[in-house]
């Protein structure tokens, strides 16, 4: 079947660990194996299943502070509970700064089927990895963050070229994908500015760090970028040279120069002006601007307008 | 002393009827193209009268020519500085309004509009915008309305006089009026030149003629500012300044200048005078009382032989030195004394000279004597009041003093404000005619004669060769026009040699396609 084939190929491209894991646990039941599936897909991007926070929450251990059925809706729509009121959705969103959790695109059935792939491997995974379930009160959050910074190796300059001229779109991916300047921006004096169609991403290496992006650039789950890259997967080697060129343009942020002034460059220019205007209209201000015939011109058309 | 040549003009505006033939004659040959319609190399204004463009005389308006700075000299509204600051934004040049918008008139829609209940007519269209306007000037907008409020009482040579004077002069039975053809001056230190910021205006070291280089020319319009006569001229079109180029082709071929050329009334002269380069800057900073007369004799006399000698050395040819001999400008300006710059007090040292109108001073206005109108006959015209217009003899000079267009109004044109200066010219040109009247007609004795041309400074040959140029003289006579040595300029410029043998009957260049 085609789907398998898919599958297939995305098990190549997929994140190494997740792989292990499924070969590990000698995955014979199909539902499991779809559930792994689509959340390597769907969800490894922004969540794991006991390594800790990324984007999202860790979710080892899900099941014992939400109910399946609460999971289940959260999944489907996340921002529909948020505006249905629900207490706890908004909670989260609100301590996830309001970052939105795209809607589901899987069916309900393949929404179980990813839940019981969470319970499943998380309980040997919850046992190895301590401390990663937080509390709703947020305690320590910040405790439980695994820190990008400490786990962070500089890049090499080759893959920060690559990676810069990927992102530029002066070199071509591999499979025909788009280059990413087309809807985002970084920040970077040696870039050309890119689109405001995405997320801008001068500091997206600090908030995701490197398994962050290698999930999201791996197996976007964001549904325009799922659907641009569809047919036009990263290269494991693309991905690098980009995660490099993003962590240096983050490592970079501050050394940039056109720096944003905010409202501040509007008005200096207002005052600037009114500045100009006033030296100008201060040194010219015997400038001949009217014929000195004008009093007879201006009577003559006055005798013109009286006569009409 | 740096000996120079410079063809100079007279113009005897006694003689000028105000036909405006000279300006047409310059428009159809110069300015008939686009950018330039409103340009009027050549031009005749009514004085009393603002002229063209309106006001031009009035300096604190456009900051036109020169003035004292010390010991010396420095442009009024242009020069190094002034012209840096102002060099984006230059803020006294005239705006079209003070020229006029050029317009023509629809005239096809005469012959091709469609058949209607209405008389088709031919509205007026802006040359500039192609739009139809409302005509609110025109060039000689003011032709021959002397007295009127808007344009002769605006006239800026009136400021010295009274209120009085100045009342005195519109008074109808007094009005009067005389025209002034113009044309650039060909200055000697010219405005134009100095405040040019890219250098396109020189001065042509053969004859004097001021010429603006159309491919240095960046249009920054300093010239345009700069010239107190206003006779630099912007065209919109090329984005260049033009401006009167004394027709140098045809003096270059030995033919007057078209303005000269067709003057109806003979009224033009042209020739060389030989001048002291090195006095230049000297004169022009002369006290304001000296300026006229140190202008005056900045004129060399072409037949001292240490001028020859030394006009030789600087390299002017003989033939030019010849043409100086024989020059009409000479005899008018230094032989005879009876011509005057126009407006020395700009300090450009301009090389248009004018002889004084005579005919407005001529006569006056008194009491009439019944007696005297029984004599005179039907013709005479008599008004119910006992005024008239008298231009009677009888007392030598006497209606000078008593002119019904003040000495001061002259003086103001012509000599930088010194009366008895344009006194003693018109004493001349009346000691000339009172001096012709006894040759010819006779009825004024010989005696009265003698003392008029005595007081006046003249001798009876002096009257008659004055007669003779003024009245008589031919073609050669007026336009003594020096060889240009065309010859001698292009070996300046390149060997003649390599011409030789590859120009001949049409050109070749490069290799003929024949298509073959």
């Amino acid at each position: 079947m085609t789907t398998d084939f898919f599958v297939k190929r995305r098990f190549a491209v997929a994140g190494s660990l997740a792989v292990l894991a499924c070969l590990s646990l000698v995955c014979a039941a199909p539902a499991q194996a779809s559930g792994e599936t689509d959340f390597n897909t769907y969800c490894g991007a922004c969540h794991s299943i006991g390594q800790g926070r990324r984007v999202g929450p860790d979710l080892a251990g899900i099941h014992d502070r939400r109910s399946q059925d609460w999971l289940e809706k959260f999944v489907k729509s996340s921002q529909a509970m948020i505006k249905s009121g629900d207490a706890e959705a908004v909670a989260l969103a609100a301590e996830y700064s309001n970052l939105v959790m795209p809607d589901a695109v899987i069916s309900a059935a393949q929404i179980k089927a990813v839940l019981s792939y969470i319970r499943d491997s998380a309980s040997p995974a919850a046992a190895v990895v301590p401390g990663t379930v937080e509390s709703l009160a947020g305690a320590a959050p910040a405790a439980a963050e695994p820190s990008p910074a400490a786990e962070v190796v500089p890049p090499s300059p080759a893959d920060i070229e690559t990676g810069q001229a990927l992102f530029e779109g002066s070199q071509r991916f591999e499979n025909g994908g788009a280059a990413c300047n087309s809807c985002h921006h970084v920040r970077n004096d040696a870039v050309m500015g890119g689109g405001i169609l995405a997320a801008e991403l001068t500091t997206v290496f600090s908030r995701m760090g490197t398994p962050g992006l290698r999930a999201i650039l791996g197996a976007a789950p964001f549904p325009v970028m799922q659907a641009a890259y569809e047919n036009h997967v990263l290269t494991e080697a693309e991905v690098g040279a980009l995660v490099a060129f993003l962590q240096y343009a983050d490592s970079e942020e501050y050394n940039q120069l056109p720096r944003d002034y905010g409202i501040g460059l509007f008005l200096t220019g207002i005052v600037g002006a009114a500045i100009l205007f006033l030296l100008f209209g201060t040194v010219w201000r015997g400038r001949r601007v009217a014929s000195v015939n004008q009093a007879i011109y201006d009577r003559q058309v006055k005798s013109v307008s009286d006569t009409q | 002393m740096d000996i120079r040549s410079q063809i100079s003009m007279i113009f005897h505006l006694d003689k000028c009827i105000g036909c405006h033939t000279c300006s047409i004659a310059c428009k159809n040959i110069w300015t008939d193209r686009k950018g330039v319609e409103y340009q009027w190399w050549n031009n005749v204004e009514t004085k009393p009268g603002t002229g063209y463009p309106s006001k031009w005389e009035d300096q604190d308006i456009y900051k036109g020519g020169w003035e004292k700075s010390g010991s010396s000299i420095k442009l009024k509204g242009a020069g190094k500085v002034k012209g840096l600051g102002n060099i984006f934004h230059n803020p006294h040049m005239p705006v079209i309004d003070d020229y006029y918008e050029p317009f023509t008139y629809k005239y096809l829609d005469l012959i091709e509009s469609p058949a209607g209940d209405d008389q088709p007519t031919a509205r007026p269209v802006s040359l500039i915008t192609g739009k139809p306007i409302d005509i609110k000037s025109g060039p000689n907008w003011d032709d021959d309305l002397s007295g009127t409020p808007d344009y002769a009482r605006k006239d800026p040579n009136l400021v010295n006089l009274s209120p009085a004077e100045q009342e005195a002069m519109f008074q109808l039975e007094k009005m009067a009026f005389f025209y002034l053809p113009r044309i650039c001056n060909h200055c000697l230190n010219p405005g134009c030149v100095a405040s040019c910021p890219s250098g396109a205006l020189y001065k042509r070291g053969e004859d004097g003629i001021v010429l603006v280089n159309q491919d240095v020319c960046r249009g920054w319009r300093m010239c345009v500012t700069a010239c107190p006569y206003k006779k630099t001229y912007y065209n919109w079109h090329t984005g260049k300044s033009e401006k009167c180029i004394l027709c140098f082709p045809r003096i270059e071929a030995g033919l007057a200048p078209a303005c000269m050329h067709s003057c109806v009334g003979r009224i033009r002269y042209l020739g060389v005078v030989l001048y002291d380069a090195d006095r230049i800057e000297e004169v022009a900073s002369s006290d304001d009382k000296d300026l006229v007369q140190n202008h005056l004799d900045l004129i060399l006399d072409p037949h001292d032989p240490a001028i020859i000698k030394a006009a030789k050395e600087n390299g002017i040819p003989d033939s030019t030195i010849r043409s100086a001999q024989a020059s009409p400008t000479y005899k008018f300006v230094k032989d005879w004394g009876l011509a005057l710059p126009l407006h020395a007090e700009f300090r450009t040292l301009p090389m248009l000279f004018y002889v004084p109108p005579l005919l407005p001073v001529m006569a006056s206005l008194g009491k009439s004597d019944p007696a005297q109108l029984d004599k005179m006959g039907p013709v005479v015209k008599q008004w119910n009041d006992d005024w008239l217009y008298d231009t009677s003899t009888d007392d030598i000079f006497g209606t000078l003093d008593n002119a019904r267009f003040p000495i001061e109004y002259m003086a103001s044109l012509f000599s930088a404000g010194d009366t008895e200066m344009v006194k003693a010219r018109i004493q001349k040109l009346m000691a000339v005619r009172i001096h012709r009247r006894h040759v010819t007609v006779g009825d004024i004795s010989a005696e009265k004669s003698a003392e008029a041309l005595k007081q006046a400074g003249l001798t009876a040959k002096m009257a008659d060769d004055i007669y003779y140029l003024t009245s008589l003289a031919k073609f050669d006579d007026r336009f003594v026009i020096p060889a240009s040595h065309r010859e001698q300029a292009i070996e300046m410029m390149e060997f003649t040699g390599d011409k030789k043998g590859s120009a001949g009957f049409g050109f070749k260049e490069g290799t003929a396609q024949r298509g073959l």
